[in-house]
């Protein structure tokens, strides 16, 4: 049974059964908390700790997968191309509200660290959470955090704007859709971009764009904060 | 074009965006270089949307399963660190919802007084 779950194999076909599951749920339930990747990730960590199957055997195969994240994130430049006039027109606001959201996360995260005594360790894994998956796990190390627990902060982030992208505006009346999705993407990286882009071309696009330039500007600005506290 | 020609094209955007992080040492991480120079490509016309529709196509509309097994990780915490996951939890999500609205509304309020200035700009200059 073991060489099975050693090929590659095994963690594809999981990884794509259990993502099929959680779209397929979530388009028949419309509830904001069935986040095809919320319930697809449940599923394979539960399917792998009641087999007592390792996280190593699942990311033989998994790790195929993650290879495409390099691509995918490539072609976000093409609905960036597409929005690229509104970008233009906006250029100011945009800029402005991506540096004061990348601002704000770093903000709470040392303010709260420092409130409840997380520890320096954690404090510096939490800080690039916001941004994009490859470029928050490099930031992370790079500052004096734990990568794994980097990956980890990110992905909740992420579940949570995708999952809450959608109140958070409605509650705030944000109902310009060029800040809608520069909101998702600030906060929230490539997760909130797949809501973002579920609300409308526009946000997408925004969300993406943000994605790139708010991961750019905490990897600027992070490792410099950091000295100060 | 044929689909293993778009994606030939965008691997090779994805190789040449870690050989500028690799080997050049632009510290950025490669897809994003990559992404970058897509956009580039796409501005001075030597690439089409059109062109590489298909692949993009299928890259974008199923996005969140390329993140799946990175998620995945989520079974490795340390004993440690799970002793706090309850607050991390809260933590993660408040400053994500707090991030969002701050974002948020300084683009929408600063697009807003832009709007509003040209708007007026216009009303002013009396031509339409």
């Amino acid at each position: 049974m073991n060489e099975l779950v050693n090929t590659p194999l095994f963690g594809i076909l999981l990884t794509l059964v259990a993502f099929e599951i959680g779209v397929l749920v979530s388009k028949k339930w419309k509830l904001a908390i069935l986040n095809p990747i919320l319930i697809a990730n449940v599923l394979i960590v539960g399917f792998l700790l009641t087999t007592g199957i390792s996280l190593e055997s699942y990311n033989i195969g998994g790790n195929y997968i993650s290879v495409l994240l390099s691509p995918a994130t490539v072609v976000l430049a093409v609905p960036l191309y597409r929005q690229i006039s509104k970008l233009k027109q906006f250029w100011k606001p945009i800029l402005a509200g991506i540096a004061i959201g990348s601002l704000t996360s770093i903000a709470c995260v040392i303010f709260f660290s420092k409130l409840f005594g997380l520890g320096r360790t954690l404090m510096l894994s939490l800080l690039p959470k916001s941004i994009t998956i490859p470029m928050g796990s490099v930031v992370s190390e790079q500052i004096g955090g734990i990568p794994s627990v980097t990956i980890i902060a990110i992905t909740v982030t992420g579940i949570t704007g995708a999952v809450a992208a959608p109140v958070v505006c409605r509650f705030c009346r944000i109902k310009n859709r060029v800040a809608q999705g520069i909101a998702i993407g600030t906060a929230s990286h490539a997760l909130g971009t797949t809501k973002a882009m579920e609300m409308g071309e526009v946000q997408g696009a925004m969300s993406s764009l943000s994605i790139g330039l708010a991961g750019l500007f905490t990897a600027i600005v992070a490792p410099i904060i950091v000295t100060w506290f | 074009m044929r689909i293993p020609s778009q994606l030939a094209i965008i691997f090779a955007i994805c190789l040449a965006g870690e050989f500028l992080h690799r080997i050049v040492g632009v510290p950025l991480p490669g897809n994003i270089i990559g992404m970058v120079l897509l956009l580039i490509l796409l501005c001075l016309k030597v690439l089409k949307p059109e062109q590489i529709s298909g692949v993009s196509g299928f890259f974008l509309n199923h996005l969140a399963l390329f993140f799946l097994p990175p998620s995945i990780a989520i079974m490795a915490v340390g004993d440690d660190i799970l002793a706090k996951w309850p607050l991390l939890l809260v933590l993660c999500i408040t400053f994500t919802l707090v991030t969002i609205a701050a974002g948020g509304l300084t683009t929408q309020f600063l697009i807003r007084l832009q709007e509003k200035r040209e708007g007026t700009a216009r009303n002013n200059g009396g031509k339409e």
